[in-house]
């Protein structure tokens, strides 16, 4: 007969071997899943991508391909996290023409040459939407118009600076029109964009074909161009830029990359896994009943794209007439400050009043009640900087065995808990819901 | 069209995958929304490679059951544990958790669960009846619009949060002020990053929420450990004997879920149609969702109310209208994509993504050429909303077990799904210090009383009020030109200005009140002295 500690001991040895079986060995890349970091929020045409690239990698490579949403910072976090990955080709990113834009514009000091490109899956070129109702029916009554009304025009499609607004601003540019003679309103997205065209806030919006493609369809906008070398196999009654005069093409373009220095054979088994992707009639498919071209170059090719475009935008970017717009009348303090006023108006009517005096029911923390609060944000901390070395398993199972502890836990109870819920806890996360958990020294 | 009705009708209930993917979408999408840091948006996320597999109406099938089951299942560790499952349950974290204090957990779940059902199909009716008509009102809308509404749903929050006004308003503003930190939307330059990579992405709100409420909840149940000697809520579902039979044990589990629940339905039906209406408005509007909806529906179910007091500290209308409400918002988020192709929140974006795939075209000619779909998409709603009953039932019995698990073992736990679902939402080790952080402010703001709702808000609708704002300043001359000119922006402008100077007037009463009873006493002072 076995001890109650025992036969606990044994239920967690047997839980923890039973979740084991996600484990895998051999040597040839790639055995373990694949993070796919995604630049982007859900639900954007990036994403889309992203999410259809992984289903279809993931069967060419035999392991789970994983899309993180790492967002924010005008795709300055998803980028930055990307170059900076571990080289061993089970982080991959999902790179956008920002890649060029961000460093021109002082927001990080990634650039193309932090990555080693895998390959291009598609570009989209800019095209300028007016509603249906507007008086202009070409490019050039619209050009003329900006160049006669400065500062009447206002138009949209991303924010200042960003990928469409290059497009539109280097348009004007070109046509020797000063780019700020255009009111760029400053909104985030295709989608509010366009509903701020229909809603009468602005007059032009400039973003590609397929993310405008329902509103087109229903007759509530007109297309004047799209900045394409030709006219888009989907829309073939929409001109170029090009055939009204216009020397002037601007594409945004997506691709997957690795961080610089991963080993030759990972590139090169992760290039041909792509490039079936790419080829594949599924992918095609999806691309094209999404309103999404498909253009697919290899590694050297996608490099000198990369390349290339870079400099065109960098030109663009550091030139005069964009440097002038980058300047807004309401600077990016404005509103904090208006809050900070606000918060110290507050805050002093609530001194004033004696608001912000501890209630009377709330007890004043002893130096016990401080320890054992450190105690348990010491726990976080020390998960935050073992778990990427030691693992999730690891990490978190023998913090949990502490905390339960702690709390006058008995310690068999203490770690056959701990070894069962983080054991299916992985399961759960890491295996079920993909949630890239670290791996550590288990190898799990 | 009678025509249509019936394809539709032997498209969704002739074909038993259908259902089944329902029965299986239900079961996954109470579990996403279930645990923090899983929301509606990421479950749904996590089901397009399965769509790809799967016929249009069977993908639509998995999509809108996942959605709304989701919100619901939000409700679940909101009232349980006071983290709140998706952010549109924040709304109403403290009033339900109170229930649970007193033990009082299933019934207040079987509260949010009944409203939850009726919100869903209320906003089904609405998308059903008016959808193309009532797209044309996302057409008024600008960003000076905008901005009123987003000042409108943050008014909201400091109205609705229990006692004094002005802790609640000094609480928004620490939200508002931590959601400027990290790269400006509209000027695209870093704020208060400190040169810190991190933090150019700013603070997420997801991490930011379940800091403020999780954490700082873990943090004040160590200290107050000793003292609890039960779980609350533990006395009131824990049965004295075991059931005789099962369905002794079904009768007394339905009864306990929904007797309370479903009289209340019928007693507040008009309360209840009022918040669906206000949801499906306010879900229609792309970038407003389910959690504007849930805040607006509880200040005007407070303002309405017969016992305003209770908001915030365990008020069953409060709880009943924002549930109705948020559950209402799904279906009109519907309303623009399917006519204008504009997605009214993250998961229509990525439905919009789905329906391309199968070559079907969002627009207002969908409801002519594709009737069927329109009409399979009304039905599929209903459906969802029927499983949600029996899926949210048996959430409601599981999570029952949940609080009756010792509290010194369930404190670590929580702690550590803390930590997984702040890690989940992006995959990064900053997002949990984020969580840390906010759970010291949580704690600390607690101690003063001061409420944590509008901190959240604040950090959500911080980053779009701003882009209204400077965005309608710079397009126009004038402040008065940017967010009065156009007369719906001047309507809800006014409102929003109305919200705000009532409890201001009241105040302004309080203190002419002081003053006179100061004087009088001053007075009385005087005549005595003399």
């Amino acid at each position: 007969m076995k001890s109650p500690s025992q036969q606990f001991l044994s239920v967690a040895a047997i839980a923890l071997s039973a979740a084991c079986c996600g484990c895998q060995g051999g040597d040839a890349y790639p055995t373990a899943p694949i993070v796919l970091i995604c630049p982007w929020s859900a639900g954007g045409g990036t994403d889309q991508t992203s999410r259809q690239v992984a289903t279809l990698l993931e069967r060419q490579l035999g392991v789970p391909v994983n899309v993180v949403n790492s967002t924010g910072g005008a795709g300055v976090t998803g980028h930055t996290r990307g170059a900076l990955a571990r080289p061993d080709g089970y982080t991959i990113t999902m790179v956008t023409v920002e890649i060029n834009m961000l460093h021109w514009r002082g927001l990080t000091t990634i650039s193309y040459r932090d990555f080693d490109p895998v390959g291009m899956l598609n570009r989209d070129a800019t095209a300028v939407f007016v509603r249906q109702d507007a008086p202009w029916n070409t490019l050039g009554e619209l050009e003329k118009h900006i160049r006669d009304n400065p500062g009447q025009v206002k138009a949209s499609g991303t924010a200042r600076g960003g990928s469409w607004h290059l497009g539109f601003a280097g348009w004007l540019d070109r046509e020797g029109i000063d780019p700020a003679s255009a009111i760029w309103v400053s909104i985030n997205g295709a989608a509010p964009s366009l509903q701020e065209l229909i809603a009468v806030g602005v007059d032009i919006a400039c973003c590609s074909l397929p993310e405008a493609q329902a509103l087109l369809d229903a007759r509530r906008i007109r297309c004047l161009g799209v900045m394409a070398d030709q006219r888009v196999e989907q829309y073939p009654g929409v001109p170029t830029f090009k055939e009204q005069g216009v020397d002037w093409t601007f594409t945004a373009w997506r691709g997957i990359c690795l961080p610089k220095g991963c080993p030759a054979e990972v590139r090169g088994r992760l290039a041909a896994a792509l490039e079936n992707v790419a080829r594949s009639s599924e992918f095609r498919g999806y691309m094209g009943s999404a309103g999404f071209d498909v253009t697919w170059q290899p590694p050297g090719q996608f490099a000198d794209t990369m390349a290339r475009v870079d400099e065109q935008l960098g030109k663009l970017l550091t030139s005069e007439a964009m440097q002038s717009i980058e300047e807004s009348r309401f600077g990016p303090m404005f509103f904090p400050n208006v809050l900070a006023v606000l918060g110290g108006a507050v805050f002093l009517g609530l001194l004033v009043t004696g608001q912000l005096k501890r209630p009377e029911q709330t007890e004043s923390l002893s130096l016990r009640d401080l320890g054992r609060l450190a105690e348990t944000a010491a726990c976080v901390m020390a998960y935050v900087i073992f778990a990427e070395t030691a693992g999730f398993l690891l990490t978190a199972g023998l913090l949990l065995v502490f905390l339960l502890l702690r709390l006058g836990n008995r310690w068999h109870v203490s770690v056959a808990a701990s070894a069962v819920v983080v054991a299916l806890a992985y399961q759960l996360f890491a295996v079920g819901l993909r949630v890239p958990l670290p791996r550590g020294w288990l190898g799990w | 069209m009678s025509g249509c009705l019936l394809q539709a009708f032997s498209g969704v209930f002739g074909d038993p995958r259908v259902l089944l993917i329902i029965v299986a979408a239900a079961v996954y999408g109470i579990f996403m929304g279930a645990v923090p840091g899983l929301t509606a948006t990421m479950a749904v996320a996590l089901l397009v490679p399965l769509t790809f597999f799967l016929d249009p109406i069977s993908a639509l099938a998995a999509v809108v059951t996942v959605e709304a089951c989701a919100i619901f299942a939000g409700d679940i560790p909101n009232a349980l544990l006071r983290i709140p499952g998706t952010p549109a349950s924040a709304a109403y974290a403290d009033d339900a958790y109170a229930f649970t204090r007193a033990g009082r957990s299933t019934e207040v779940l079987g509260v949010c669960l009944a409203f939850s059902v009726a919100g869903g199909v209320l906003g089904t009716v609405i998308l059903a009846l008016f959808a193309p008509q009532l797209a044309s009102i996302t057409t008024w809308f600008t960003v000076a619009e905008y901005f009123w509404l987003y000042l409108l749903g943050l008014s909201c929050a400091v109205i609705v949060s229990r006692g004094s006004t002005w802790k609640a308003a000094f609480a928004l503003i620490i939200g508002l002020l931590l959601s400027t930190v990290g790269l400006s939307a509209v000027h695209a330059q870093a704020r208060f990053t400190f040169g810190q990579a991190e933090l150019f992405q700013g603070i997420n709100f997801i991490p930011a929420m379940i800091g403020l409420f999780g954490v700082s909840e873990v943090f004040r149940s160590i200290l107050t450990f000793d003292s609890a000697v039960t779980t609350p809520g533990s006395q009131a579902t824990a049965p004295l004997s075991p059931p005789r039979s099962w369905s002794q044990w079904l009768a007394g589990s339905v009864r306990s879920v929904f007797g309370a629940s479903l009289p209340l339905l019928w007693i507040r039906k008009w309360h209840a149609i009022r918040s669906g209406m206000i949801g499906s408005l306010i879900g229609m509007l792309p970038g407003a969702g389910a959690d504007i909806a849930a805040w607006v529906s509880l200040a005007v179910s407070k303002r309405f109310s017969k016992k305003p007091e209770e908001y915030g500290t365990g008020s069953m209308e409060g709880v009943s209208d924002a549930s109705c409400a948020n559950n209402a918002a799904l279906a009109g988020a519907w309303v623009p994509a399917l006519v204008f192709g504009i997605p009214g929140d993250s998961v229509t974006a990525i439905v919009m993504g789905v329906l391309l795939m199968k070559n079907i075209k969002p627009g207002p000619e969908i409801f002519e050429k594709q009737a069927v779909l329109v009409y399979s998409i009304f039905l599929i709603f209903f459906l969802a909303n029927l499983f949600l009953i029996a899926a949210g039932f048996l959430a409601i019995k599981a999570g029952g077990y949940v609080v009756r698990i010792p509290r010194k073992i369930l404190l670590p736990l929580i702690l550590l799904f803390c930590v997984i679902g702040s890690y989940a939402i992006n995959g990064s080790y900053f997002d949990i210090g984020v969580m840390l952080a906010m759970g010291g402010l949580g704690f600390a703001l607690e101690r003063r009383q001061i409420p944590l709702g509008p901190v959240v808000l604040g950090i959500i609708l911080g980053g779009p009020l701003e882009e209204r704002f400077i965005q309608a300043l710079s397009s126009s001359g004038s402040a008065w030109e940017a967010f009065f000119s156009r007369p719906m922006a001047a309507a809800l402008g006014v409102v929003s200005m109305l919200v705000w100077l009532a409890p201001f007037v009241i105040s302004l009463r309080q203190v002419r009140r002081l003053l006179e009873s100061a004087s009088g006493r001053l007075s009385r002072i005087r005549r005595g002295s003399s």
